[in-house]
């Protein structure tokens, strides 16, 4: 028993998620932090006299971007690969979240990064390489399942994961998911902002819309199905702001990902057995930030009607799901793992 | 109790998730599970398949050869042709085919230790196979270009580059003309290549985006592999037709292996390389996918994905030779590593490489 306690005062456990858009991080000292995942060092000298700093993350770099050299280094939760700069970046990262869990000094941290659970092994061990200067021992696992840890659904369900790039599926029936178990879709949130995007300035031709901007709308009305608000936004027309309408634009574009998603997962429900579909059915969970869309739950829920009833749910904070079951995971791990690593 | 049942049950699995875990994460370093799991008793799950595959070679090494010759995988393989031909282009189609991802392969793709590199296994032979042909058109785009020309136009480009190396070099077509799948894996068996090339293009028919994936055929036989092992172990000698089935397992092993690595090698080739170009180009990495070509041929083979019709810039650039150059090249520059890993460049590739 002794040991034990010793144990978690000498240890910092973290779970890291790496995100296209948004990272996060959870420590099992109770702190829990996200971070646009953006890294942007200054242009030159005297971009870094106007920034005052060497290094700026997420929003912070987002607003200073254009006295910095910006990069979003992540893409699919592996390090976008091809250009050099990308690799320190996500290295800068992973330091800054882990610096945001607050360690104590001489305490030994032990982490375990979520990646797609289709990685390539040189991308996981350019994942590990990146953490593990700051870390005393690193494992990776596959984000889906981490999630379903940290949620106490290793039984029956279905986790459908919908983030920036990617919607990824991952079937959990009291084993650890396979290839056949996990599927990705690339119609995900990216996807909804550039539909949304041309939908409004086929509607509006005079107003000037930016990516950014768009996106904002999305993550503030995003719906689907029927709703009696009508959304107005204010965009500059030749300079003076004005009200459009956007309600029908936002619910296709919010709509345009669902028969994907759908159909991948009813295809993966149909490959099992009928009492275990039951069970699946039973159990949808939605998370990642398109989980937020008004409305996703029961559009998701009623199409899958024609297999029989279901139960379709959204986890409760989409952001720190992956972080918060790996962080669980890297504690319930025992330390003779940790040490070999 | 019915309670306490389920939390023993599920602090087991807890357990077995904890060690799969690490044993994944030890895999993907390179590493072997050190002090940890040595301690216990060493029972065959134990045991790693890598260790047991080349125990049982080394064992059956004699006989070897003789199987091969004689028997081969060729009764096995013809009568599953058949059934999936007409599945193959829709596969080839199909965006989600599934992913590969290394906890699967891990068990039998050591980084250090090639079976093909234990037998020192040379390469001189290399058959590629142009997509399609003749009245079978494969996939087309926007402007119509069809990805059977494209596919014959740069495997002959990849055919001379390989050539200036002193590998012969095979193609199953070498003009228009329509080569059934079964023909094309008589072919390459009946030519006794050492390598198998097969290339394609992509369409995805719902996304304007631009996508290289390298497919290879495998089979999940480890597990029988090691329970087959298991099984005669406990009443050895072999009996002579459990050998001849554990040697038709080791075969398409190496098979399986190899045709990982040179999937992996040229894939990491092409897609770097022309994400230099299209910096918007995904990576889909390779997968396991059961196409006749891969399944019927015996020597390592791999179907190459290397463009996307459906994109319309893509289209344009695959119009210019210039840009088909540069996918033989990048093709080139794949296989040739992975030859160079396994110790089985010719002279004059080595040459070209000192150079
Ligand atoms: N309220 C919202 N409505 C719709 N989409 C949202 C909302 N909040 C966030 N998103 C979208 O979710 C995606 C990011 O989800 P996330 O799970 O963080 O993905 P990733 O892990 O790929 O970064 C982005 O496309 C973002 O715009
Ligand atoms: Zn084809």
């Amino acid at each position: 028993m002794k040991q034990k306690e010793q144990r978690k005062d000498d240890i910092l456990f973290v779970g890291v998620d790496l995100g296209t858009s948004r990272s996060s991080i959870s420590a099992s000292n109770g702190t829990k932090k996200w971070n646009e995942s953006y890294v942007g060092w200054p242009k030159d000298f005297i971009a870094a006299k106007v920034v005052g700093k060497s290094i700026l993350f997420g929003s912070e770099a987002l607003q200073n971007r254009l006295s910095l050299d910006l990069y979003r280094p992540l893409e699919r939760g592996v390090i976008k690969e091809g250009i050099e700069r990308n690799e320190e970046a996500v290295k800068e990262l992973i330091g800054y979240l882990i610096q945001l869990a607050g360690p104590k000094e001489d305490q030994k941290i032990y982490a375990i990064v979520g990646v797609p659970a289709d990685a390539m092994k040189v991308n996981q061990i350019a994942i590990k390489k990146a953490v593990s200067g700051f870390v005393d021992s690193v494992m990776v696992v596959s984000a889906p399942f981490a999630a379903a840890y940290g949620l106490n659904l290793l039984g029956n369900s279905l986790i459908i994961d919908i983030g920036a790039g990617t919607v990824d599926f991952c079937m959990m029936h009291g084993t650890i998911p396979d290839n056949d178990d996990q599927k990705a879709i690339l119609t995900a949130g990216d996807y909804i902002d550039e539909q949304l995007f041309s939908y409004l300035i086929e509607k509006y031709p005079n107003s000037r819309f930016n990516r950014n901007m768009v996106r904002q709308f999305k993550e503030t009305h995003s719906f689907v199905g029927d709703s009696s608000e009508t959304i107005k936004v204010e965009i500059p027309v030749e300079g003076k702001p004005l009200n459009h309408d956007i309600t029908n634009e936002m619910r296709r574009a919010c709509e345009s990902i669902l028969p994907a998603i759908i159909e991948t997962t009813s295809e993966m429900i149909a490959k099992f057995d009928p009492e275990f579909q039951i069970k699946i059915k039973n159990n949808i969970i939605l998370s990642g930030g398109g989980s937020k869309i008004r409305g996703i739950d029961n559009y998701i829920k009623d199409a899958l009607k024609e297999f029989g009833d279901c139960d379709v749910r959204c986890v409760e904070d989409p952001l720190f799901v992956v972080s918060d079951g790996a962080m669980l995971l890297a504690k319930d791990i025992p330390e003779k793992y940790w040490a070999e690593m | 109790m019915e309670i306490l049942k389920y939390l023993r049950k599920d602090s087991r699995f807890r357990q077995k998730i904890h060690k799969k875990i690490f044993l994944d994460n030890l895999r993907i370093m390179g590493k072997q599970p050190y002090q940890t799991l040595k301690k216990k008793p060493i029972t065959y799950k134990g045991i790693s398949p890598i260790l047991l595959t080349l125990i049982i070679i080394l064992l059956g090494y004699t006989v070897y050869h003789n199987y091969i010759t004689l028997q081969g995988e060729k009764t096995l393989v013809s009568s599953v042709i058949e059934s999936n031909n007409s599945e193959v282009h829709s596969q080839i189609q199909a965006p989600h085919v599934q992913r590969d991802s290394l906890k699967f392969l891990s068990p039998m793709v050591n980084p250090e230790i090639s079976i093909a590199k234990v037998f020192g296994l040379k390469v001189k032979r290399i058959m590629i196979d142009p997509g399609h042909g003749g009245s079978d058109p494969g996939t087309s785009g926007i402007i119509g270009t069809k990805e059977k020309n494209v596919a014959l136009d740069i495997a002959k480009r990849l055919k001379s580059r390989l050539e200036r190396y002193n590998y012969e070099v095979i193609m199953t077509r070498q003009e228009d003309e329509a080569v059934s799948l079964q023909k094309r894996v008589e072919l390459a068996n009946s030519s006794m290549a050492d390598l198998f090339i097969s290339i394609h293009l992509n369409y995805l028919p719902t996304r304007p985006a631009n996508i290289i994936e390298t497919y290879y055929f495998g089979l999940s036989f480890d597990e029988e592999v090691l329970k087959l092992a298991e099984k005669e172990n406990t009443d050895s000698p072999y009996g002579h037709s459990e050998f001849k089935k554990i040697l038709e397992k080791v075969n398409s092993t190496m098979k399986y292996e190899e045709s990982y690595r040179l999937a992996d090698s040229i894939q990491r080739s092409l897609f770097t390389n022309i994400k230099r170009i299209d910096s918007e180009v995904m990576d889909f990495g390779i997968k396991r996918a059961p196409f006749v070509v891969l399944l019927g041929v015996e020597m390592p083979s791999v179907l190459v994905e290397v463009s996307c019709l459906s994109n319309k810039v893509e289209e344009l650039r695959l119009n210019t030779w210039n840009y088909r150059e540069k996918i033989a090249h990048y093709i080139e520059i794949g296989i040739l590593n992975y030859l160079r890993n396994k110790g089985a460049l010719t002279h004059e590739a080595k040459r070209t490489e000192e150079g």
